[in-house]
C-alpha cells in the first residue's frame, strides 16, 4: 500500500497542479516588463496595468460586464428564489419534473442556446440589445439560482412559518421576518454565483453582442485571436482578483464545492 | 405545465363552490399549492418564452432548406440533415469532436481518480482544501484559463523555452494550435467536475467494506480492485458523461487553443452562424450536435451500467 499509496499521491498533486497551472503563471506574466508576454516575466513593471486604462475597450467592457452581471444575478435570484419556495413549500404536482424544467438551461449546450436565442431575437429587433443580453444571461444564471436556494431551503423547519401565523403575524410579515432571513445564506450564494455566471461568460456572449456593446471576457477573446499582447495578462490577473474576493466570500457562505457537487447532468 | 395551468382556471371558476362536501377536503388540500404555483409563473413564463420557444423554432428552421425563412416560399424537407450526414467535411468534424472529447475524459479520469481517492482518504481539513483549491477555477473565466495555456504551451513559451534551454529538442514542439492543444484545455477545465463526481461517490463506500476485506487477508490493492473501484463506478460514470458532454459541445476551448487547425463541431456551427449567416443549416447542426452529445451520453451510461452490475455481482 505505502508505494501505491504514495504513487497515488504524486498523481494527486500533479493533478491539482495541472488544474490551478494556467491560473496561477497569469498574475506573474502580467507584471512583466518586456512587450511580450512570457512566465516567467522579464523584469517587473507595474506598465500593463497603466495600459488598460489608456484602452477605452476594455474599460468600457469591463463597466459592461459588471453591469450585466448585477442585472442577470438580480433577476435570476427574484425568479428564482420565488420558483424554489414553490418546490420545496408546497405539494405541487409534477414536483421533479418542475425541478428538472427549471435546471435544463444547464443540459442544453451554451453555443445551442446562444444560437437558438440569436435566431429568435433577431425578428423581434432584440438581437445586439441590452434587453436580449440580459434576457440571456437569466437564462444561464437561473439553474444555479434554483439549486443553491433549494439545497437552502432542504433543512427548512417550515413550523417556523406555522408559529408565526399563529402569532398573528400575516403571510407577508412571515416572510419577511421569518422566512427570508433564514434562507439569506443561499440567497447570497445563489447571487453571487449568478454574477460570476455571468461575468465570466463568453460563449452565449458571443452571440448576444453588438459593436457597441461589448464585455470583458469577450475583449479578451478577440484580443486573444488577434494577437498576443501582455495587456491580456494584466486585464486577466483583474479577472482572477475579482473572482477570488468572490470565492473567498462563497467559501465563507456556503462551500463553494457543494455548487458543484451532487453531479447533477 | 398544461396540467398545472388547467388547476389554476379550475380554481378561479365558479363551479368548485357547487362541488358536493365529499370533495371538498380534496380541493382544500388540492388548494393548498395554489399559492405556489403563483410564485412559480414568472419563472415558467420567462423559460418557456425564452428557453422552450427559441429552441423549438430552431429546431422548425432546421427542416427548411431555402435561406428565406419567412413563411410562404420556405421549403420544408430534410435536406439539411442530408448535406451534414453525407458531406465527409461535417461527418470529419463530428468524428474529431467525439475522438478529443474522449480524450479528454479519459485524461480528467486519469489524473481526477487519484485526487478524489486521496480526499476520500484524508482529514476533512485536507479534503476541504482540496475542494476549494480544484473547484475554485471554475469560476474564472475559460478564456482567462486559456490565456494561461498560452503563456505555457506556445512555441516561445515556458514549456517550449525549458525544453530548448537544455537541449531536448532543437525546435518548438507544436502544443497550441493542434488536438493537443484542444485536449489539454478541455481536460484542463472540466477536470474539477470529475473529481468531484468520482468524489461524491467513494464517500458512500462504506468503510468498513475495505476493513473486512482486509482481515479476509486481501492486499490493499486486491481491496482497490474488487471493492473500491466497483463500487465507485456510479461516480465515475456520470463524471465522465458530463466532461464528455461539456467537451463535445465546448466552443472557446477549441477556438483559442486550437484555431482553425481542430475544426469541432461548435467552431464549425459558430461559423455557419455568425460568419456564412447560414442559419436554418446551422440550426440543423446545433441539433445534430445536441442529439450526439445526448445520444452518446444515454449509450455511455446503458453500457457502463451494465458493466458495473456485472462486475459488483461477481
Amino acid at each position: 500500500m505505502n508505494t501505491i499509496g504514495k504513487l497515488r499521491g504524486a498523481i494527486a498533486i500533479i493533478g491539482i497542479i495541472y488544474i490551478l497551472i494556467p491560473l496561477v503563471v497569469v498574475i506573474p506574466a502580467s507584471f512583466t516588463s518586456a512587450s511580450y508576454p512570457s512566465f516567467p516575466p522579464e523584469g517587473f513593471s507595474f506598465q500593463w496595468y497603466t495600459k488598460i486604462l489608456e484602452r477605452p475597450e476594455f474599460i468600457e467592457a469591463f463597466f459592461n460586464s459588471l453591469k450585466f452581471a448585477v442585472m442577470a444575478a438580480f433577476f435570476a435570484v427574484l425568479f428564482g428564489t420565488l420558483g424554489a419556495l414553490a418546490i420545496a413549500k408546497y405539494e405541487i404536482p409534477g414536483k421533479s419534473a418542475i425541478t428538472s424544467f427549471l435546471t435544463a438551461p444547464l443540459s442544453v449546450p451554451q453555443l445551442v442556446l446562444g444560437i437558438a436565442l440569436l435566431i429568435y431575437f433577431t425578428p423581434m429587433m432584440l438581437a445586439g440589445t441590452s434587453t436580449g443580453f440580459l434576457i440571456a444571461h437569466i437564462i444561464i444564471c437561473i439553474p444555479y439560482v434554483i439549486r443553491l436556494v433549494l439545497t437552502g431551503l432542504s433543512g427548512f423547519d417550515y413550523n417556523l412559518e406555522k408559529a408565526g401565523a399563529i402569532l398573528g403575524a400575516n403571510p407577508l410579515t412571515v416572510f419577511w421576518r421569518i422566512t427570508l432571513p433564514l434562507i439569506r445564506p443561499a440567497i447570497i450564494s445563489g447571487g453571487l454565483f449568478a454574477f460570476l455566471t455571468s461575468f465570466d461568460n463568453v460563449t452565449v456572449s458571443l452571440f448576444m453582442i453588438s459593436p457597441e456593446m461589448r464585455t470583458l471576457p469577450i475583449e479578451i477573446f478577440s484580443t486573444m485571436q488577434d494577437a498576443y499582447n501582455p495587456i491580456v495578462a494584466s486585464v486577466s490577473s483583474v479577472v482572477i482578483f475579482i473572482s477570488v474576493a468572490l470565492i473567498v466570500i462563497l467559501e465563507k457562505i456556503h462551500g463553494v464545492g457543494k455548487v458543484f457537487g451532487g453531479g447533477h447532468h | 405545465m398544461e396540467p398545472v395551468r388547467s388547476h389554476a382556471d379550475q380554481e378561479t371558476s365558479p363551479k368548485i363552490t357547487t362541488e358536493p362536501p365529499k370533495k371538498q377536503k380534496k380541493m382544500k388540500k388540492r388548494r393548498s399549492w395554489v399559492p405556489g404555483l403563483l410564485l412559480l409563473v414568472p419563472i415558467l413564463l420567462f423559460l418557456f418564452g425564452f428557453f422552450v420557444v427559441p429552441m423549438l423554432y430552431i429546431l422548425y428552421l432546421s427542416f427548411i432548406s431555402t435561406e428565406n425563412l419567412s413563411g410562404a416560399d420556405a421549403v420544408y424537407s430534410l435536406q439539411n440533415y442530408i448535406t451534414l450526414f453525407t458531406d465527409s467535411y461535417y461527418l470529419n468534424s463530428l468524428w474529431i469532436t467525439v475522438k478529443i472529447s474522449i480524450y479528454s475524459v479519459i485524461v480528467a479520469l486519469l489524473l481526477g481518480y487519484p485526487i478524489a481517492l486521496t480526499m476520500a482518504k484524508s482529514s476533512a481539513r485536507v479534503r476541504a482544501i482540496i475542494t476549494l483549491l480544484i473547484a475554485s477555477p471554475l469560476l474564472v473565466s475559460i478564456v482567462v484559463r486559456n490565456f494561461g495555456w498560452y503563456l505555457l504551451l506556445l512555441p516561445n513559451g515556458t514549456i517550449n523555452s525549458f525544453l530548448l534551454n537544455i537541449g531536448i529538442i532543437n525546435k518548438p514542439l507544436n502544443l497550441l494550435f493542434s488536438e493537443l492543444g484542444v485536449v489539454i484545455g478541455l481536460s484542463n477545465a472540466y477536470l474539477p467536475f470529475m473529481v468531484l463526481a468520482i468524489v461524491t461517490s467513494l464517500y458512500n463506500i462504506d468503510p468498513s467494506l475495505e476493513k473486512a476485506s482486509a482481515i479476509l487477508g486481501a492486499s490493499p490493492m486486491r481491496s482497490f480492485f474488487s471493492i473500491t473501484l466497483p463500487l465507485s463506478l456510479p461516480g465515475i460514470i456520470s463524471g465522465s458523461v458530463l466532461v464528455f458532454s461539456l467537451s463535445m459541445s465546448a466552443y472557446v476551448t477549441p477556438a483559442l487553443m486550437g484555431g482553425a487547425n481542430v475544426p469541432v463541431m461548435p467552431v464549425v456551427v459558430y461559423d455557419q452562424i455568425n460568419n456564412l449567416l447560414h442559419w436554418t443549416f446551422g440550426s440543423a447542426l446545433s441539433y445534430v450536435l445536441l442529439a450526439t452529445t445526448l445520444l452518446s451520453v444515454f449509450i455511455f451510461t446503458r453500457v457502463f451500467e451494465k458493466s458495473k452490475f456485472k462486475e459488483v455481482f461477481r
